[in-house]
């Protein structure tokens, strides 16, 4: 066993992707899931007539250097691409074009995506392919087509030497194994997962996802960042960008128990008031005021009205009718063992917020039933929410967690299987950490 | 958690003129409401204990304001609700006629002038909240209402500056000033 590779894992989300290999703490590289390319039409630098420039000479356009127009003669304008934050860098100046593969969590460009891959594996963690096995993600509901054609380009264009393919939710309850709280390894429990651009609350029995309860949220991220924004707007602040927004939006915000008495203890103690240095362009510096937005911001996810006018639900609504519209036997679980993952679930307090007004729901209907059926006293039901130190890349630690154990590789399809029966084989995993393991 | 209600629904003897009830008030400015006793030294106006019999509804009224002027939606459960929410949308259109370069002086002056300006009766054409607020049966009823709420009107405007100016810099507060384009239940006066 000594020799064994370790395992790589990769999560590609819709923002960012995270790769690492398996019984590391936290991912090597995490960058955005873009890719830059060249431009539309065969040549979008040679728009002014010029030839297009060639930016940096990569070691993939095979040391082309400064002839990036003869290189394009040859047939190596696939070549000629950049991942994450080079490409994000390389398509704000000409001849570039950014795509951004996945969409919703799901992969739309395979073609864009298996260059992703191949710049990931080759350029950023550098590793070998057929020496590793490979740990992937997926998103709940993922078509199985999808799973076959991340096969097919994991071993016929990579030659990997073994893959899984693991369903994110699952991962990230496996991620909450660290918390102290939890003291039996199930994967029974519900995944609030917020990312950038949606949140997901997915409830998972026995390491199977319930894909018929599965709600999302129109809320996530980006909305608080816009929500930041157009407070400090409000208030005419000396900048009111979305990356100051950003900014403020992780160093200052958290949860509050309730925003009336919050509001009362600014008033109170005006030592909560902080600021904030911009630093501009031209080493001039801006002053912004942060106040209200610092528990206001993060009160969309319990009050969405205050944001958005057309969804309303609150969060804990909303995780309690997808626990409610769970099968029977598996509810006490689900309610047991609510498993934060994703940057947006970050705040301080968040999930002892989430928490007490979950459990608020639940007492009131327990309550009700209980007056209805005429004095007979219910059991209770517990309301767990887990908050752990895993939380921001949630889904990569649980598959760094479950990559390492001795047993990973006997839950892998390998390239022999591959060949031996197609690539209908990734349809099915056994049910890596579940019972028996 | 939805907005937030007045904790002035539970009591029951007061008078209700249409479905707009009429609290007591804590207040100086002459009119036909009961008052109540004027604070003891020793508290400041800014933090009354909403158990004490100095607590009126104009003390929630302002400290409900920042949270609820988010909203756009509210469930009316009674008769003191609507007294907070004729206070809120006051609150906002006080607000708007705030500069931020305006001294404490010259803010007193335009909200007491805008407080005694002529304005809309439930019932009346101009009133933004008629489908909520039933109109007074007569004139008698009319007067009184108009002289409730006129005494209102300048208690809150009062009110609202010494919070606008509580600390010592002489400018009203941005933090106060940047509720003014909210609009609570999308409405204005």
């Amino acid at each position: 066993m000594a020799s064994q590779t370790p395992a790589v894992v990769m999560d590609n989300g819709t923002g960012f992707s995270k790769l690492g290999f398996a019984g590391n703490d936290s991912p090597s590289f995490v960058f955005p899931t873009a890719i830059a390319t060249k431009g539309p039409g065969g040549g979008g630098g040679t728009g002014s007539g010029r030839p297009a420039v060639a930016q940096k000479p990569s070691y993939l356009t095979g040391g082309a250097g400064p002839a990036g127009h003869l290189s394009a003669k040859r047939g190596t304008e696939d070549l000629d691409y950049f991942i994450g934050d080079e490409a994000i860098a390389q398509a704000s100046g000409p001849g570039y074009g950014i795509d951004y593969p996945i969409r919703h969590g799901q992969v739309e460009n395979w073609d864009h995506m298996e260059r992703f891959w191949q710049s990931s594996i080759f350029k950023y963690l550098r590793v070998e392919p057929e020496d590793h096995y490979f740990l992937l993600t997926e998103p709940p509901l993922n078509p199985p087509e999808s799973r076959e054609n991340t096969a097919e380009i994991m071993f016929e264009s990579f030659n990997c030497a073994g893959l899984y393919i693991a369903v994110q939710a699952v991962l990230a309850l496996a991620a909450s194994w660290t918390s102290s709280k939890v003291t039996d390894r199930s994967l029974t429990g519900t995944v609030i997962d917020s990312g950038d651009g949606v949140t997901h609350v997915i409830p998972v029995a026995e390491g199977y996802v319930i894909g018929s309860s599965i709600k999302s949220i129109p809320i996530a991220g980006r909305d608080i960042t816009y929500f930041v924004q157009s407070l400090l707007r409000d208030r005419g602040e000396p900048d009111s960008s979305l990356k100051t927004a950003e900014q403020i939006k992780e160093q200052f915000c958290y949860v509050c128990p309730d925003v009336v008495k919050e509001f009362t203890r600014f008033d109170r103690e005006p030592e909560r008031f902080q600021k904030y240095v911009v630093e501009k362009l031209g080493g001039k510096q801006a002053t912004v005021d942060v106040g209200y937005e610092q528990f206001l911001a993060p009160e969309i996810f319990f009050n969405p009205e205050i944001y958005s006018s057309d969804f309303l639900t609150p969060l804990p609504t909303v995780v309690d009718q997808v626990i409610q519209s769970s099968p029977i036997d598996v509810r006490r679980g689900l309610y047991k063992n609510i498993v934060l993952s994703g940057g947006s679930t970050l705040y301080k307090d968040f999930g002892r917020r989430l928490q007490r007004d979950i459990r608020h729901l639940v007492e009131n209907r327990i309550h009700a039933s209980e007056v209805r059926s005429g004095g007979v006293k219910s059991g209770g039901l517990e309301v767990q929410v887990i908050t752990h130190k895993r939380q921001r890349h949630g889904p990569w630690y649980g598959g760094s967690l479950l990559g390492q154990t001795p047993e990973f590789r006997s839950y892998c399809h390998t390239k022999a299987e591959y060949d031996e029966i197609g690539p209908s084989i990734v349809r099915r995993f056994a049910l890596l950490g579940g019972p028996g393991t | 958690m939805p907005a937030y209600h007045s904790a002035f629904l539970r009591e029951s003897d007061v008078r209700v003129i249409g479905n707009f009830s009429l609290p007591n008030l804590r207040t100086r400015t002459r009119g036909p409401a009961y008052t109540l006793p004027q604070l003891p030294p020793n508290v400041s106006e800014l933090d009354v204990d909403p158990d004490s019999e100095y607590y009126d509804i104009l003390d929630e009224t302002l400290v409900l304001f920042r949270a609820n002027t988010l909203f756009r939606n509210f469930e009316i459960k009674g008769p003191a609700d609507r007294v907070l929410i004729y206070g809120i949308l006051w609150i906002s259109e006080c607000l708007g006629k705030v500069k931020p370069t305006m001294s404490r002086r010259d803010a007193e002056k335009a909200l007491n002038s805008a407080a005694l300006d002529h304005f809309a009766l439930p019932g009346d054409p101009g009133f933004p909240l008629n489908a909520l607020y039933q109109a007074p049966r007569d004139r008698t009823e009319a007067d009184l209402l108009r002289q409730y709420i006129s005494q209102m009107r300048q208690e809150l405007a009062l009110r609202l500056t010494n919070r606008l100016y509580a600390d010592e810099s002489g400018k009203p507060s941005k933090w106060w000033l940047s509720f003014q384009k909210r609009r609570f239940m999308g409405k204005s006066l």
